[in-house]
């Protein structure tokens, strides 16, 4: 008995120890965002000086840099992506799994071979276009692109596929329309796979880079991931500034993710065997 | 009667309205920008004047007579060939540690899952210092123990392709992480006691039990690896700027040069058409050999 928990603690000190080496890059950027840059290389390797912790690194972000436009460029070019993905998901979902229509089965054939398109290929046009319409360098022009988004259609295809008729029927024998029956019966049952879609796509959508970097000149409308590149460039040697700048970054998506760590996982599992 | 037929027929006509605005915006930012891709690779658009004017062949044939486009083909299938094996045998492994008997499971996952949804550009931030050559943390230790010529990484042209698919795998594999874990918590034990009461031994029981049970997971995950690995893209942009000596330069980023340094649309429009179709042949060739490994129950 006594020896099968050692064995135990043992292995489990031996895994937390290879999960520890997995994140070590990430341990040693917090260590150094609150470091001076004369110790970002120091030897030998300290994880805090206890005594003088550095906070100058977050301050300076926070308040010489556009740190915080970019923040909220992020917040605002997040926001409605994936709003507008979920509205436009859950109507085609319904629709194509759920009411159907003439050649709805062909139409969604048709959606499902462009899957592998690499995105890289469909952003070429749009820039010419978005050119033309003077599109180019908004928010918008990382926003509505991103609204189709053919898996999360197909996610919701799938939850209508085997949603209960009954349901409906009975909503119908109450006299609702389409349209209501849809807003009070289906919708609020739909909540599981709408939240997982939103999460999986929020995730998605604040890591994106090519396209700010291609549709983006303006500095102050910048999201995250861009405006570090920039600060990269500009303050190449700035090396414990650019930590504190890179756990800014991350600590919004880290504080969504471990609040709602166990969902996320369900989440990317039922996205992940369905899709 | 009558008033089902109605119903049904109402039913259809909100269906289409409700797939109105998918259908729209599949049309206008899928399917239209793919057309505009092949016709703009087959002609010659000037963005300044706008002038439009069909070329034929041209840009698929500078393609095949240009030796950078291979050198972009050569470097996408190196990368592909580091990434994939590494990503699934990396997940693979996490997801057995976690699946066994152990304390703390939930901080070791959380560390696991961790580089998956951090953002990516914050990563690599870190990553270029942590492996500077001279000075970064991994180096300096490696010469404290006694290396005196540690890798340059991202410097070395030998060294930066296979750094940056390992930095990839890195990112990526908290999600084969969870999709391997969540397979494997799916095989049941009976059968797998039911066995080593019947002496096999763990590779055994690995190969004949647990692997063909998860296999269907490990195909998912080997076509989604393959596609994701095919439109690599960030660490050649943040890190290498395809260098050094173009040794990073893979065909995504073939494209994004093409298009927005040399504003060559047309023959990005070519190398991109050529990706995408590599892509279907890498999805083909999995679809046709599934049969002899993937095991359905």
């Amino acid at each position: 008995m006594s020896q099968l928990s050692i064995r135990k603690l043992s292995t489990s000190i031996v895994f937390l120890l290879i999960g520890i080496i997995f994140i070590t890059p990430l341990l040693w950027m917090l260590s150094t965002s609150f470091k001076f840059e004369n110790q970002v290389f120091e030897q030998p390797f300290t994880f805090v000086h206890w005594g003088h912790v550095n906070f100058d690194n977050y301050r300076t972000i926070l308040m010489d840099t556009p740190f915080l436009t970019w923040f909220w460029n992020s917040i605002f070019v997040v926001c409605f992506s994936v709003i507008l993905r979920l509205i436009l998901s859950v109507f085609g979902g319904y629709a194509f799994g759920f009411l159907k229509f003439k050649y709805s089965g062909a139409i969604f054939f048709l959606f499902l071979m462009t899957l592998f398109v690499p995105y890289q290929l469909t952003l070429l046009p749009q820039f010419i276009v978005y050119r033309y319409i003077g599109l180019l360098d908004t928010r918008w022009a990382l926003i509505i692109p991103n609204m189709i988004d053919i898996l999360s259609i197909f996610m919701m295809r799938q939850f209508f596929l085997s949603f209960p008729r009954e349901l409906i029927s009975a909503a119908y024998m109450e006299g609702c329309g389409v349209f209501k029956s849809f807003v009070k019966i289906a919708l609020p049952l739909a909540k599981t796979p709408l939240v997982t879609l939103g999460l999986l796509s929020f995730f998605m959508i604040w890591d994106q880079y090519y396209q700010p970097l291609i549709f983006l000149k303006s500095k102050e409308l910048f999201t995250i991931p861009i405006g570090l590149q920039s600060f990269q460039t500009q303050f190449g040697k700035a090396y414990a500034q650019q930590m504190a700048l890179a756990c800014l970054a991350i600590v919004p998506v880290l504080a969504v993710f471990l609040t709602l760590q166990r969902h996320f996982i369900e989440s990317v599992v039922s996205s992940g065997i369905k899709g | 009667m009558v008033k089902s037929y109605s119903l049904e027929r109402r039913e259809r006509q909100m269906g289409f309205l409700f797939a109105l605005p998918s259908m729209v915006g599949f049309l206008v930012f899928i399917l239209l920008p793919m057309l505009t891709v092949l016709v703009l690779s087959f002609s010659k658009l000037d963005l300044m004047s706008g002038q439009f004017s069909l070329e034929g062949m041209k840009y698929y044939n500078k393609m095949l007579n240009d030796e950078d486009f291979w050198r972009s083909v050569r470097n996408t299938v190196v990368y592909l060939v580091i990434y994939v094996p590494l990503t699934l045998t990396l997940g693979l492994s996490m997801a057995m540690i976690l699946n066994s008997k152990m304390y703390l499971r939930g901080v070791v996952r959380t560390f696991f899952i961790i580089p998956y949804i951090t953002t990516y550009v914050a990563t690599l931030v870190v990553w270029n210092v942590f492996l500077h050559p001279t000075e970064g943390p991994l180096n300096s230790l490696l010469m404290s123990i006694g290396f005196s010529h540690p890798p340059q990484y991202m410097v070395d042209s030998h060294w930066a392709l296979p750094v940056l698919a390992f930095i990839g795998s890195w990112k990526d594999v908290g999600y084969h992480c969870i999709l391997f874990l969540a397979a494997l918590q799916g095989v049941s034990k009976d059968f797998l006691e039911a066995s080593s009461i019947d002496g096999a031994n763990r590779w055994q029981r690995f190969k004949h039990i647990t692997f063909p049970l998860i296999s269907p997971t490990t195909f998912f995950l080997l076509l989604i690896t393959i596609i994701g690995g095919l439109q690599a893209f960030y660490q050649m942009a943040l890190l290498t700027k395809g260098g050094p000596a173009f040794s990073t330069t893979t065909l995504t980023y073939y494209i994004y040069r093409s298009a927005f340094e040399f504003y060559d649309f047309s023959y990005a429009s070519a190398v991109g058409v050529f990706l995408f179709a590599l892509t279907l042949v890498f999805i083909l060739m999995n679809w046709l050999t599934q049969k002899k490994w993937v095991f359905y129950q």
